[in-house]
């Protein structure tokens, strides 16, 4: 279950790189999705501008938020669904179990869902006495491992067919195989079972639909269907920022995100949920919940440097393109949210001190931003965190990460406003560098107390002669 | 449960946007309430389309078809429909038991197929999801008993081979779901361009906008299928492994 372990962020990159596994999957995952979805934005009737227009949707459904989810949650209601705004995690939990206390329920079958890791719901219902199986093979098999997503649609990346095959044999009590398929189908018939049995399915929303009163999931496998058709009771979670106005705006995002995601042009499931089975209808849940959750968003609204995060449907293009996420995988990042958006979303849902090290591990490149199909600005929002972390911020209550940084750069911001102490440090600095200077040429490490910025890279050494003295002497200029 | 906690809620998302709290106040085009240009033009196209587009739509929907695995058949009339099922009835085996049984929609384009008599003489039995007939519980244990489900569709949107079911009486949604090979039945007129078109109908179109989406409304774009071991494509993670869209261009 996702705990918070942000802080253990350089510790666990560290370990990542190394682990062979890891690299080869994260490699292969990038090199099948990240050029795959870009060409199916080329291929969108509209051309890939439309991501510029999906933008502006986001943007202004944001900016009318209250009007979008009441209006959602009275058409819901209308259809004979309940819904619940709850505020935090403990709102939102307490209400699942509620419902569950009220039917009974005994097992839960579970569609994946990041919110719900994000609520940590699966603990709060196994700490209630109820069984929960994920439904999502990839989940699945990190449930049966007892570990946490890596990837928010691939989150067994890290696994092999080898580590598969000898936990089926251990838990499912079964020979060993480590034929993909076989695995699969064996999985399935051991979730058929779950899902005959469960008296309550949950969800999370990819996007609804206000005007409709609509949540929609979307899938591959099947298992969401399965989960929200099968079982008595369906709660769904979502984002409080998950919704769009009317249809329009939901053709658009959706096309986007099925191509975000995994670069389909359309899922092979999409449901569209607006309510309990009626008078008639053979199956369906009897009961329809939905629950809205804020844990930290309203606040980050407020804000109009980082409101722009809110446009993100979580479809996870942006993990498949940066070079950070590429070597250090998913659990680097210590919490639900992982690669470019978890850079941003973690710090301003967990405390930007707490998760400072997930914002200054990227690399700023906007390979993310390019690739995302709503067009956020990833990159400016990791240097406005940044800048908080230098400076400080009252209002998200951070304090400046390193002072010795900040004294560092003073110091620097002083002399270069010296021409003449500038000149003489840079001679100074030119002469003492031989001490430091490996074999090679580079210098591998430097003296107290620059000595952080040799950590994780190697520097090049002053040039023999500085640019103004080459000036000087009539340098050539190619 | 109480309204108490939504008010705080909207409440709270009004402050953090810095709008008054007594106020609704909205962007004007929020919820496009006035149908646009392009929208009347998409229905217009729709409903003047001609016989030989409709030929066209059905070859885009096979082209889309191909590279999800899923297999469109277009068939002249009912017969050959009900001779193709017959066919995937013998050819396949039951997935999880060891007797063949069918569940089948208690649809109309469905009910002309002639199934039982066809199916009878391989002693397979098919069953058809009526409420008038039998409970709801003993209609579930039927379709997860069966390996087959047949039903029909409200639409397929050709650009990405798309089934599009709307949920009503009498049409069990498991029985596109829990069998281990789906047959959709659907005429030629179904078929239309794309989601937009989709939207369009639903929202503007007099007919169809009385039921609009339904409590439930579901896509389906070819056999279930998971990637999530070592990146290995396989079908029938946890939906039918095979779907098969048969499409009656001349109907009886």
């Amino acid at each position: 279950m996702s705990k918070i372990a942000t802080e253990n962020y350089v510790a666990e990159a560290r370990k990542a790189i190394k682990n062979r596994v890891l690299q080869e999957a994260l490699a292969d995952l990038q090199h099948r999705f990240g050029r795959a979805t870009a060409e199916s934005y080329r291929r969108l009737p509209e051309g890939p501008d439309l991501r510029l227009k999906a933008h502006d949707i986001r943007l202004q459904t944001i900016e009318n938020l209250d009007i979008v989810l009441e209006t959602l949650a009275t058409n819901i209601r209308k259809n004979g669904g309940h819904v619940h705004f709850a505020e935090d995690r403990r709102s939102a939990v307490n209400y699942c179990l509620e419902v569950a206390h009220k039917h009974k329920v005994r097992q839960v079958v579970k569609g994946k869902s990041m919110v719900s890791e994000e609520i940590r719901l699966n603990e709060a219902l196994v700490e209630a006495g109820i069984e929960v199986s994920e439904t999502d093979l990839g989940e699945y098999i990190i449930q049966l491992a007892g570990e946490t997503p890596s990837h928010i649609i691939a989150p067994a990346i890290h696994k092999t067919r080898n580590d598969i095959g000898s936990l089926f044999a251990d838990k499912l009590d079964i020979p060993y195989d480590d034929d993909p398929p076989r695995l699969t189908w064996i999985a399935r018939k051991a979730l058929r079972e779950k899902f005959l049995a469960a008296d309550m399915g949950t969800s999370g929303c990819n996007i609804a639909c206000a005007e409709t009163g609509h949540i929609t999931t979307v899938s591959n496998e099947g298992n969401i269907r399965m989960a929200t058709t099968l079982p008595r009771v369906h709660i769904a979670i979502m984002g409080m920022e998950r919704v769009a106005a009317g249809l329009e705006d939901h053709d658009i995002l959706l096309r986007l995100l099925c191509r975000g995601a995994a670069a389909q042009h359309m899922a092979t499931y999409v449901s569209y949920i607006g309510g309990p089975r009626s008078t008639g209808q053979i199956d369906g849940p009897q009961e329809f919940h939905l629950v809205i959750l804020d844990n930290g968003r309203s606040r980050i609204l407020a804000d109009a440097e980082f409101r722009e995060m809110l446009c993100c449907i979580r479809c996870a293009a942006c993990l498949n393109v940066c070079p950070v996420y590429a070597k250090i995988g998913g659990h680097a990042y210590g919490y639900v949210y992982c690669g470019p958006v978890g850079a941003v979303v973690t710090p301003l849902l967990v405390g930007i001190n707490r998760a400072k090290d997930l914002c200054q591990g990227e690399t700023l490149c906007g390979a993310c931003q390019d690739i995302c199909p709503v067009n956020i600005d990833i990159p400016r929002m990791l240097l406005a965190l940044r800048a908080k972390l230098a400076e400080g911020d009252s209002a998200w209550k951070v304090t400046p990460a390193d002072r010795k940084e900040k004294f560092l750069l003073q110091v620097w911001s002083w002399v270069i406003r010296r021409r003449r102490l500038y000149d003489a440090a840079l001679k100074l600095a030119a002469a003492g560098q031989k001490l430091f200077t490996h074999k090679d040429g580079v210098i591998r490490r430097l003296p107290p107390p620059m000595h952080g910025w040799t950590k994780g890279r190697d520097l090049r050494p002053l040039a023999k002669e500085s640019f103004v003295q080459g000036w000087k002497k009539g340098i050539k200029i190619r | 449960m109480s309204t108490a906690n939504q008010e705080e809620f909207i409440n709270r998302i009004k402050m953090a946007l810095g709008k008054p709290i007594a106020t609704s106040q909205r962007d004007a085009d929020l919820f496009k309430s006035a149908m646009s240009a392009e929208t009347r033009a998409i229905l217009e196209r729709i409903k003047n389309r001609t016989p030989e587009e409709r030929k066209n739509l059905l070859a885009t929907l096979i082209e889309a078809a191909g590279p999800i695995n899923l297999e469109v058949k277009s068939c002249e009339d009912l017969n050959s429909v009900s001779a193709g099922i017959v066919d995937l009835v013998r050819a396949n085996d039951p997935e999880w038991g060891p007797k063949k049984s069918v569940a089948a929609w208690p649809h109309p384009l469905i009910e002309n197929l002639g199934l039982p008599a066809a199916l009878s003489q391989q002693d397979v039995n098919v069953f058809f999801t009526d409420l008038k007939e039998t409970d709801a519980e003993s209609i579930r244990r039927h379709v997860i008993d069966s390996y087959i489900g047949v039903t029909a569709a409200d639409f397929c949107m050709a650009d990405t081979a798309t089934l599009v079911m709307r949920t009503r009486a009498g049409q069990a949604r498991s029985v596109s779901l829990v069998p281990a090979i789906h047959v959709a039945v659907i005429e030629l007129n179904q078929i239309i361009a794309d989601l937009k078109e989709l939207y369009a109908l639903l929202k503007w179109d007099p007919q169809i906008k009385k039921e609009a989406l339904t409590n439930c409304m579901t896509f389906i774009s070819g056999p279930s299928k998971t990637a999530d071991i070592e990146a290995t494509m396989v079908h029938g993670a946890h939906g039918p492994r095979e779907v098969h869209i048969f499409v009656v261009t001349a109907p009886d």
